[in-house]
Order: structure tokens, then C-alpha cells, then sequence
């Protein structure tokens, strides 16, 4: 039962549906199918008028056995056998066209539930983790889905209760309330279970994870322990964690084991109860054996609906619940809205800020009242602090957030009169992690491209550092990246991403550069890399490398969303204003004579 | 069975059986034996007690008619006093004996229970506790082949499958053979004749449930992976949206999804029709009918009489419950034995290294020597054909690209890795003659993404010492430039690493992975310093600390910065697993395209390429 506590966190795009909205939504899902839903709902009151007709036959047969003979074994036997085949194949008709149903109804909500998710905005997966939302698409509209198996289940069970209370009435009306009198001690044996049983699988999940996590940290750093030949001190930790698991778990495990045994023991004490009073009436007149032995076999039918009756409304909330959450994912607004379907012939790449405004969140005001001209096939290096609002700048050109005031335009158009897909067609973009697809190096070069020719992507590739990062990849254009690029370097990643860029052929690049240092080697390629993508383009650059400072056209130096300097690499530091202090700060040890400058700091120490 | 080799052994624990997953499971059980055997017995008492209320029932059927025929026929002439004298009523002895036996069999029921639980719970950590050792154990080599996660999953999802395993898996398979075999005894003691259909449905429920879950096991098998590989797909668009939405690629990325979600749709149904076509319950209603129809006739031939049918028919019931089960213990079976395969897999991996106890114990000089070593794993060469000498005390910078095998060669000299060609001596002594933790002990690596254990600061610096005083620890820690920094945390020295709020920068992390290093004070010295995203002032402090655990060990430095690099004594050009270049800055600048390459960008004049001694010089101080 772990999913119980299963993907219950709230996030901020979370909203109450009310009942009715909630079903409103979760019917409009089924009407496609309304025909079949028909079928199913005949079949089940059908199937459980089957199933309980078959005791009913059984002791009346017993009976009538006793009073007429032979003549009716056969018609009863006929009768049982086609009774239990029809309600086979009825039920084989419920459940094969439940989950033809249920399998479209959550196709349906999934293919909805993932539009939605690529029509967000950056903003939206900033806040929210991909897992997350990924198990909302995945796994929480599979869980949406039990409602309808739980409520079918239910209602069919139900129905099997009721129409066999229903005819034991008729037959017995002291031995019905027997049978019924067990009921409350059954349900709420089952619900007072469900109150322990959340506790200890609480505290089995926590176990786990720590478990889970401190597998983690040891596989992790594996190599450390074996450095320092600690291996007997983290198995010692281990087999702490370990037992401590045991314990919880098999507490957890022993809660689960006694419920069975208990409630069959409650059962057995209302059978021994039926044979002794329904014995003695029977004795006593005005009723048959058959009657007496229904009752002992109606209890066996009776008692495993209730335990899961009790066990409904919860699941079927969890379910409901996991309904609201996709939904939520559905309706959440996008920020991000285009105004127009404009196209222009083609890109220059001007761009032009104007009195924009911009945060990310409506307290922290990234821009106030920012002016940017950007000639076309300028190089723009961005410096500033962490927070200073070099990243966001050129995430307002990609377009990638809505801005709050002013305008942003490009070849003198308003941004949010362009066809977005259009214009992003027209950016190229490297962020500071790049990202690759589970691949090759070839088909992430195509990325942006579908249709580009093995020629075009070997031609961009060698445009950078003349082919020469090939060499070092062990199968070249055709090595496998990995997972999101694991297995190449994060130099390596870069320089895909730009040979991505360069095949892409955009008016605008943006770049925002890898904080993380890359060896020498490709330190060196990616800078060739950059000269060929940065020239005869407009670039703005994130910078955080010292050489790509210096061979900007022009350095605009950010403080808390403002420009208060701008110029030349030496100019500026010439000044000895912030653009001084900033490199002091970031850039002093990448230049060649640091090592030099600290031997004299040390000497004169 | 043959003794692997480990780098890590616990003396107290127990061998188990390896040959394969079924008896591996079984060893494990074995070691709880008496639990196992205690559980199996408490079934067979509960199975024995609960059909046997079918019997009595049958028995107080017959009591009930017994006494009902005399009291009808008395009934007509005198009222219903008759009843009441009605001779040797047994009912309530029957009655009371009903009550008897369900409660007995309640409580067997719960003991076994509770001693499977407990056998479940016990090979789960039994379990456990054997893969985490093995994974101690195992070289390096082989932790570099397996993924972080995957070894997670196999430490908790797979140990819990086997725990599903047993509980409810076995309690299932103990309760369809039981569940099938004692109703049968019983209603062969009623009588032979009668056990002849419930046999025939027997044999032909074991040939449609063969069927079914070969059907099943497929199709369930593939959508599992289905949703599996949905999840993964959406999961990649998601976390590369940015690229996603720069290309302008969300169609393609959507028509992605949608064949996914629509191959684990077709999936999904084919399973649902599967299921819901199990044919052992249409056979268990038709056995019914034929049952009823046997017993029926035997009962007018007078070869049974009414109790014994109501008895019958109670026992047959008793069938249906063991053939609606099946439908799950199949899976729980084959989930279980698959994830103690993949465990037991990685617990039989090879690993190549060995503690060396008996070795070479010494104290540490620190000259280093590669004899053309190579080093590769089963799928291609890593380093090829190296060979240099440093001497003690010398710094030796490695450049090369990313993946060129930099970090590899010096994962050689503390034999983290074992070389598969050639000879590492260190002082002169082949590494693999060395006793890995003498030679481990004095040889310290600081790596690129130095691993802090979510411990105390304290408990981190001294990981490679437990008995050092906190006053050893504050000097290491001033050494190493971290104390100033430690002391700005609320707790200190007791500060627990990745806590809330918490969280160290990349260069605190170098600084106290350095104080760890000054406190274990190694012979040789191997720094990945290739730490990311530092501000100039962190790495004052980073600087200093290294040049002062330089003085006088043996350095290896993997860095990224040029000026670093060019005040080594060696500097060794790795490219593609082969030492290009060896020597010095200014002899490497005439000599290496590579190397010149490096520093082409920078406002430093090159001296001119002297070609020709590119090849003939590739080792600068030859062995």
C-alpha cells in the first residue's frame, strides 16, 4: 500500500476543484465512450445477478433434492454450470472493455496533460522540479484511472451484497440480522487496520529512503572509503541503518499480516453462530437445510466486499485527488502570450530594450527601467554579479518569460507580435549546462534541424576548431552521448551545442557561458568554436571567461538590473570602477600571470 | 565454491550459495530455518482446521436433517414438543466444535503469518547486508561501470521484491497447493468416488494457468517497460526544454509522447483482455455444475447422503479462492527471482583486486615509475603504453582533454586501478606486490568533485584517521586554509556536511578535502584540481594550501589552469590514452603542436616549432 503517500506534494499551480467541476471534467473524459460504458454497466448488474443467483440454486437444489429426487439433479447441475459460464463471460466483457475504456481515457488525459506542459513557460519549470512533473503526466493519471476500476469493482460488489441481503430477507429474516450484525464489526476492524497501517507505512517509506540514501552516499563515494581504507567503519554505519529497517518493516509487516487471519476469525465465529441458530430453526420448522447451508455460504460471499468497502473511499479520494492534480497541470495559464502571427522575410538581429520591466517573481524586481540598443551583428559580453540580471536579459529575448512593462523589439518589431516558433527558429541558444538528448553527437548536432543533410551537420562540426574535438569523441559524429550527455564531457557538451548553433545558422546568439573550467585542451577548441559562431551575428554573451570578455565589441557591466558601465576590456578596467572590482573578483586567476602574482604574494608574505 | 578475491571482507559473515538465484534465495532462508519450518507446519495445521469446518458443517447438516425428518413426521400428530426430546442432539456439540475449529485455525493462521513475515523481512536485510559487502569489496574498476542509481534500486527495490517474494508470493504458492490439496484429502475421505472431478479440475487448472501466464508474463512484461520508457522520454523533453523551445522542436517532441503513450496504451488493453479472459474460473464454474451433478446422483443411489453433499459442496467451495489467486502470485514470483538475479549478478562480478595482507609494507619515499603500463576495461584500451619516472618530491602536471585518461593514470599508483600491461613502481616496488593499505594509506587523492559524508566536519577531516584529536583537526584544517571558513558555521567543527542550509561551495569542499589530506600527511599527492565555477579570492586560498602541501611529497596535478601548469616540473600531454608530450613549459612550447595550442590564445610569444623533436623526445626522463 506505499501509494498511500505517493506524489501527495502541492504545488503552487494547484487549485480546489469543487465536486461537481470535478466530475463535470472527469464525465466529459467517458463520453466518447458512452456506449461502452453502457455495456460495462449492463454486465456487471448482470454478472452479479449471476453470481448470486448460483448458492441460491445450489440450496435450493438441496432441497428439492430431498423431496422430488433424482429428476432434478441434472436441470440444477445445467442450471449452476451455464449460470457460472454466463457470468464468466460477462465479466470477461466488463473487465476487457473496462480496460479498453480506461486505456483511451487516460491516453486522452496523458496527451492533454503533456500539451499543456510544453505550452508553459520557462518560469513554470524553473519553479517545479521535471520529475514531478513528469509522474503528474505519468504515473497520477494512472492513478486517476483506479477511480473508475475502484468505483466499477465497488459498484458491482455492492450490487452482489444487496441483491443477496435482499433474497436471504425473504428466506430468513433472524438469520439476515445475523449475518448483518457482523458487518460493523468488519468494517471497522478494516478501518481501525487502515489508522495503524498509515502510521507504520510512514515509517517503512522513511526507513527506506534513509536506507536508499545511504546506499547513496556510500556508492557514491566509494572511492574515498577505499583511499582511506575505511570500508569496515561505512559497513558498520550500514548494518545500524539496516537493522533499524528490519525493525520498522517488519513491524509495518506484521500490522499487515494479523488483518487476514483476524477478519477470517470473525467470519468463522459468524458461521459457527449461523450453524447453531439457523440449526436450531431448522429444527424447529420454517426452514429447509438448503436454506440454513445458503446463509453459511452467503457469509463467505458477504464478508470480502465489506473489507473492501471500507477500504474505498480512501483509494477512491487518493485517485480523485490525483485527478485534481492533473487537471491543475492542464489549467494552469500560460504567461507567455503572443499577440500576433507576425513573420518577417528575415532577421538582422537588432534588438532594442525599452523601459522593460521584468521579475521573476512579483517581489524581486530583476529589470526596473532598462535600455539596451543592440546593433545588429554586435558581441555583447554581459559581466555583473550573481542577481545582477545578466541571464535574464537574454532570456527575454529567447522569449522565454513574460515581461512586465516597457517593450522589447528585434529589427524594430514588437517580440510579442512574432510567431513564436518562427522566431525562435531564428535564435540560437547555449545555455550554461548544455543539454543533449539520449543520442549521437550526429543527431544532437540535427537537433535543431531535422532535415539538414550528414554533409551539413560534418560541415558545421568541422567548423569548429577544425574538426579537431572529433578526434577525441571514440566513434566521432557517431559516438553515443548518453543520458542528457553523460558520457561526454562538459567541454564536449559545448562544443555540440555550438556545432548545434552552427548548422541551426541564426541572426541571434545567445550565450550563456559555462561557469564550470574546461580543460585546456578544449578550452582552446571551444574558443575557436566561438569565433566561428560569434562573427557576422548578433551575440550576447553571458560571460564567464576572461578571453571571451576581451574579444567582445562592447562590455555592458550590470548592478541590480542597471548598465553603469560599459566599453572596451581595457578601458574599463582602466577606469577602476565596478568592471575592476568584478574582475578582481572573477576573473584575475584565468589570466596566464596568476601564478606569478601569487609566488610574489607568497614571497612577500 | 572458489573464494573471490575483495578488497573488503567481514570475518563473522555468512557464505552463501551463488550458483544461482533460486538456491541463493533458498541459502538465505536456510539460515532461517527454523522460522521457515515453523511457518510451513502452521499452514498446514490452519489448511487442516479450516476445511475441516466445511466437514462439521456437513456433519451439523446432518444432524439438522436427521432430527428435522423425525420432528416432521411427528410434527402432523403432536406439535412441536417432540423436537425438544429429540435424542442425542449433536448440534451444538457440532456448533460449538465449528466455533473450536475456526478459531484454531484463525490462530495458526496469524502465527504463520507473522513468522512469513518475519522470514520475508529477514531475507530482505539478509539480502541487503550481502550486496552492500560484496559492493565494499568490489575494485573500483567495477563501481566505475555501474551506475549510482542502479546499484540504489538493487539495494532497495530489488531486496523489497524479494521480500514480496515471500510475503505474499510463497504465503500464495503455499496456498494454492494446500488450498487445492487438503479440501481434496477431506473430500476423498468423505469419500473416493466423489474426488474425482475436483482431481480432473485440479489437472486441468495447473495446463490453463501454464498457458495464461505465459501469455501474461510477455505483455505484462512489455508494458512495464512501456511506461517505463514514457517516463524516460518525458522526462528527457522536460528537463531539456530550454532546448526544446530554443529549436522551436515542441511538435516533434509531442509527437514523440504521443507514440509512446499510445504503444503503453496498446499494451495496457492487451493486458486487461488477457485477464480478463482467465480461464480457470470458467472451468471452476463448470467443475461446479459437474460436481453438484456427481454428487447429486451419488446421493439418490443412496451412496451419500445429505450431509456429505452439503459437505461436499462446502469443500468444493473451498477451491475457488486458490483459483482466483494465481492471477497474481505468478508475477510476484517472477519480479522476485528476476531482481535476485540481477543482485546475485553483481554480488559473482569479478573483481580483480585483493587486500594483500602478506604484502610490501613500507614507509613511502615517493619516486614513481610507469613501465609501459597500459590499462583497459573488456571494451577498449584507456592508457596505452605509458612510461615516466618522476623523482620525490617533484610536481608533475598531466594536460590532456576530458576522458584522455588523466585521471585514469593516476588512479594507477594508489591501484584504485590495476594496470593490464606493464609495471607501476613506486619506490621501486611494483604496486600489486605493495599491502593495499600501507600503499593506500600513504598516497592521498583529492578529487575533481571532492565526496563529503553527511557527518560532521570533524568526523569528515578525519575520515582516514577516526583516533585524531580536535586539536590534530584544527591544524590540518589551518593548513589546508579551511579553518576560517569552518568556524563561520554555526556549529563549527560540528557542522553536519549537506544539512539544511548547509550546503558547501565547491571550493570549501576543496579546502576541507585538502585538511583531510594534511591529517592523513600521505608521501604522494594526487590533485584533480579542475574544481568549477571559483571567484579569484577562493582560489588565493586554494592556491596556498596546495603549495604548501606540496612541499616535499610528490605531487600529481590534473589542472586547468595555464599558469599552474606551466610551473611544473614535468608536464605530461595526454591525448587519447598516449603520453604525446613530456618535459618541461618552455621545451614542451617548442616541441608540442598540442601543447602550443593551448596558449596560442594568450598575449605570450612562442618560440619557433622545432618539428623534428616532437617524435624524438617522447619521455623526458627516460627509465
Amino acid at each position: 500500500m506505499g501509494f498511500l503517500m505517493d506524489g501527495l506534494d502541492a504545488e503552487s499551480y494547484d487549485r480546489k476543484y469543487t465536486d461537481k467541476m470535478l466530475t463535470r471534467r472527469i464525465v466529459g473524459y467517458f463520453r466518447p465512450h458512452l456506449r461502452k460504458m453502457a455495456i460495462v454497466a449492463g454486465a456487471i448488474v448482470i454478472n452479479s445477478l449471476m453470481d448470486t443467483a448460483i448458492p441460491i440454486v445450489i440450496s435450493r437444489g438441496i432441497d428439492r433434492l430431498q423431496l422430488e429426487g433424482e429428476s432434478v439433479i441434472l436441470p440444477i447441475a445445467l442450471i449452476v454450470a451455464a449460470l457460472a459460464a454466463s457470468s464468466w463471460v460477462f465479466n470477461f466483457a466488463r473487465r476487457a472493455l473496462g480496460a479498453q475504456i480506461i486505456g483511451d481515457v487516460v491516453l486522452k488525459v496523458r496527451e492533454d496533460a503533456f500539451d499543456a506542459v510544453l505550452k508553459r513557460d520557462l518560469s513554470f519549470y524553473d519553479s517545479y522540479a521535471s520529475g514531478k512533473i513528469v509522474s503528474r503526466v505519468t504515473s497520477d493519471t494512472q492513478a486517476f484511472s483506479n477511480v473508475v476500476t475502484l468505483t466499477l469493482d465497488l459498484m458491482s460488489q455492492l450490487l452482489l451484497v444487496v441483491l443477496l441481503i435482499a433474497y436471504l430477507f425473504t428466506v430468513d429474516v433472524r438469520l439476515t440480522l445475523i449475518t448483518l450484525a457482523l458487518a460493523p464489526f468488519i468494517v471497522m476492524t478494516a478501518l481501525a487496520f487502515r489508522r495503524i497501517a498509515r502510521k507504520v507505512v510512514t515509517d517503512s517509506r522513511r526507513v527506506r529512503a534513509l536506507v536508499s540514501s545511504h546506499v547513496q552516499e556510500t556508492v557514491s563515494g566509494i572511492s574515498v572509503a577505499k583511499t582511506f581504507r575505511q570500508e569496515q567503519a561505512v559497513y558498520d554505519d550500514f548494518l545500524d541503518v539496516s537493522k533499524r529497517a528490519y525493525r520498522i518493516n517488519l513491524r509495518a509487516g506484521f500490522v499487515f499480516s494479523g488483518i487476514f487471519p483476524i477478519l477470517n476469525l470473525m467470519s468463522g465465529i459468524g458461521t459457527a453462530a449461523l450453524v447453531y441458530f439457523g440449526g436450531v430453526w431448522t429444527q424447529e420448522g420454517g426452514l429447509t437445510a438448503g436454506s440454513w447451508f445458503l446463509f453459511i455460504q452467503g457469509i463467505a460471499l458477504f464478508w470480502f466486499p465489506l473489507t473492501s468497502i471500507a477500504s474505498f473511499w480512501s483509494q477512491f479520494q487518493l485517485g480523485l485527488a490525483a485527478g485534481e492534480r492533473v487537471f491543475a497541470l492542464i489549467d494552469a495559464d500560460p504567461k507567455v502570450v503572443q499577440t500576433d502571427n507576425r513573420r518577417l522575410p528575415k532577421v538582422d538581429g537588432e534588438i532594442q530594450f525599452e523601459h522593460v520591466k521584468f521579475s521573476y517573481k512579483d517581489d524581486e524586481q530583476v529589470l526596473h527601467d532598462f535600455n539596451l540598443h543592440i546593433r545588429a551583428g554586435e558581441t555583447l559580453a554581459l559581466v555583473g554579479h550573481t542577481g545582477a540580471g545578466k541571464s535574464s536579459i537574454g532570456k527575454l529575448v529567447a522569449r522565454f518569460y513574460e515581461f512586465q512593462g516597457g517593450t522589447i523589439r528585434i529589427d524594430g518589431v514588437d517580440v510579442r507580435e512574432f510567431d513564436l516558433e518562427w522566431y525562435r527558429s531564428h535564435l540560437g541558444i547555449v545555455t550554461q549546462t548544455p543539454f543533449l538528448f539520449d543520442g549521437t553527437v550526429r543527431s544532437n548536432i540535427r537537433y535543431g534541424k531535422a532535415n539538414a543533410t550528414n554533409d551539413e551537420i560534418e560541415r558545421a562540426a568541422q567548423h569548429i576548431g577544425g574538426g579537431d574535438w572529433l578526434v577525441s569523441l571514440p566513434n566521432g559524429l557517431d559516438t553515443q552521448v548518453g543520458e542528457r550527455g553523460a558520457s561526454l564531457s562538459m567541454g564536449q557538451r559545448q562544443l555540440v551545442a555550438l556545432a548545434r548553433v552552427l548548422l541551426q545558422n541564426p541572426s541571434i546568439f545567445i550565450l550563456d557561458e559555462a561557469t564550470a573550467s574546461v580543460d585546456p585542451l578544449t578550452e582552446a577548441l571551444i574558443q575557436e568554436g566561438l569565433e566561428a559562431v560569434l562573427r557576422d551575428r548578433t551575440s550576447i554573451v553571458i560571460a564567464h571567461r576572461l578571453s571571451t570578455i576581451k574579444d567582445a565589441d562592447r562590455i555592458i557591466v550590470l548592478r541590480e538590473g542597471d548598465i553603469i558601465e560599459q566599453g572596451s576590456h581595457d578601458s574599463l578596467l582602466e577606469q577602476g570602477g565596478h568592471y575592476a572590482e568584478l574582475y578582481n573578483t572573477y576573473f584575475r586567476h584565468q589570466s596566464l600571470e596568476y601564478m606569478e602574482q601569487m609566488l610574489e604574494l607568497a614571497g612577500a608574505d | 565454491m572458489s573464494i573471490q578475491p575483495s578488497e573488503f571482507t567481514v570475518a563473522t559473515s555468512h557464505r552463501y550459495n551463488h550458483q544461482n538465484a533460486i538456491r541463493w534465495i533458498f541459502s538465505h532462508i536456510w539460515q532461517n530455518r527454523v522460522i521457515a519450518i515453523a511457518c510451513f507446519s502452521m499452514t498446514i495445521a490452519s489448511y487442516i482446521f479450516f476445511s475441516y469446518a466445511q466437514v462439521l458443517i456437513g456433519q451439523a447438516a446432518g444432524a439438522i436433517i436427521e432430527s428435522n425428518v423425525t420432528s416432521t413426521v411427528l410434527d402432523a400428530e403432536t406439535g412441536r414438543a417432540i423436537s425438544e426430546t429429540g435424542t442425542g442432539n449433536a448440534l451444538p456439540a457440532i456448533a460449538l466444535g465449528i466455533l473450536g475449529v475456526f478459531v484454531a485455525s484463525g490462530l495458526f493462521d496469524l502465527v504463520r503469518s507473522l513468522s512469513l513475515e518475519t522470514l520475508a523481512q529477514r531475507l530482505e536485510a539478509g539480502t541487503r547486508e550481502e550486496l552492500y559487502i560484496s559492493l565494499l569489496g568490489k575494485s573500483q574498476t567495477f563501481h566505475d561501470r555501474q551506475r549510482v542509481g542502479d546499484l540504489m534500486a538493487m539495494a532497495t527495490d530489488d531486496v523489497f521484491q524479494l521480500n514480496m517474494l515471500m510475503n505474499p508470493g510463497v504465503l500464495f504458492v503455499m496456498d494454492i497447493i494446500l488450498g487445492f490439496a487438503i479440501p481434496v484429502l477431506y473430500i476423498a475421505m468423505l469419500n473416493l468416488e466423489l474426488a474425482i472431478v475436483p482431481v480432473v479440475f485440479i489437472l486441468a487448472y495447473i495446463v490453463l494457468v501454464r498457458r495464461y501466464s505465459s501469455q501474461l508474463n510477455p505483455i505484462a512484461y512489455r508494458q512495464r517497460e512501456r511506461f517505463s520508457k514514457m517516463n524516460a522520454a518525458a522526462e528527457e523533453t522536460i528537463s531539456g526544454i530550454e532546448v526544446v523551445k530554443a529549436s522551436a522542436q515542441e511538435p516533434r517532441e509531442r509527437r514523440r509522447f504521443q507514440r509512446n503513450a499510445r504503444l503503453f496504451r496498446g499494451f495496457y488493453v492487451k493486458q486487461g483482455f488477457i485477464e480478463a479472459r482467465y480461464l480457470p474460473l470458467l472451468v471452476f464454474g463448470a467443475a461446479f455444475g459437474i460436481a453438484f451433478w456427481h454428487a447429486a446422483t451419488m446421493v439418490s443411489a443412496g451412496r451419500l447422503d445429505i450431509a456429505g453433499l452439503i459437505g461436499f459442496v462446502g469443500l468444493f467451495n473451498l477451491l475457488r479462492f486458490p483459483t482466483f489467486i494465481a492471477i497474481f502470485c505468478f508475477t510476484l514470483i517472477q519480479l522476485g527471482i528476476a531482481g535476485a538475479d540481477r543482485i546475485l549478478k553483481i554480488i559473482r562480478a569479478e573483481t580483480e583486486l585483493d587486500q594483500n595482507i602478506g604484502g610490501h609494507t613500507a614507509a613511502v619515499n615517493g619516486e614513481v615509475v610507469f613501465e609501459n603500463v597500459s590499462f583497459g576495461y573488456d571494451d577498449g584500451s584507456v592508457l596505452k603504453d605509458i612510461s615516466f619516472r618522476v623523482d620525490p618530491g617533484q610536481t608533475v602536471a598531466i594536460v590532456g582533454q576530458t576522458g584522455s585518461g588523466k585521471s585514469t593514470l593516476t588512479d594507477l599508483i594508489n591501484r584504485t586501478y590495476e594496470a593490464t600491461k606493464g609495471r607501476v613502481l613506486i619506490d621501486g616496488v611494483d604496486v600489486s606486490e605493495w599491502n593495499l593499505t600501507s600503499l593506500r594509506s600513504q598516497i592521498s587523492k583529492i578529487e575533481q568533485d571532492v565526496f563529503l559524508f553527511s557527518r560532521t566536519i570533524a568526523d569528515n577531516i578525519a575520515f582516514g584517521k577516526p583516533n585524531a584529536t580536535q586539536a590534530d583537526i584544527e591544524l590540518a584544517a589551518k593548513s589546508a586554509q579551511a579553518h576560517d571558513f569552518i568556524l563561520s558555521f554555526k556549529d563549527g567543527y560540528q557542522t553536519i556536511v549537506g544539512e539544511r542550509g548547509t550546503t558547501l561551495s565547491g571550493g570549501q569542499r576543496q579546502r576541507i578535502a585538502l585538511a583531510r589530506a594534511f591529517l592523513s600527511d600521505p608521501r604522494i599527492l594526487v590533485l584533480d584540481d579542475s574544481t568549477s565555477a571559483i571567484d579569484s579570492a577562493t582560489e588565493d586560498e586554494i592556491q596556498k594550501a596546495i603549495r604548501k602541501m606540496q612541499e616535499g611529497r610528490t605531487t600529481f596535478l590534473i589542472t586547468h589552469r595555464l599558469s599552474q601548469i606551466r610551473w611544473a616540473d614535468t608536464i605530461l600531454v595526454i591525448e587519447r590514452g598516449e603520453l604525446v608530450a613530456c618535459g618541461s613549459h618552455e621545451h614542451l612550447l617548442r616541441t608540442s603542436s598540442h601543447y602550443r595550442r593551448i596558449f596560442a590564445r594568450y598575449d605570450i610569444e612562442l618560440p619557433p616549432l622545432e618539428n623534428e623533436l616532437e617524435a624524438a623526445i617522447p619521455v623526458a626522463n627516460p627509465v
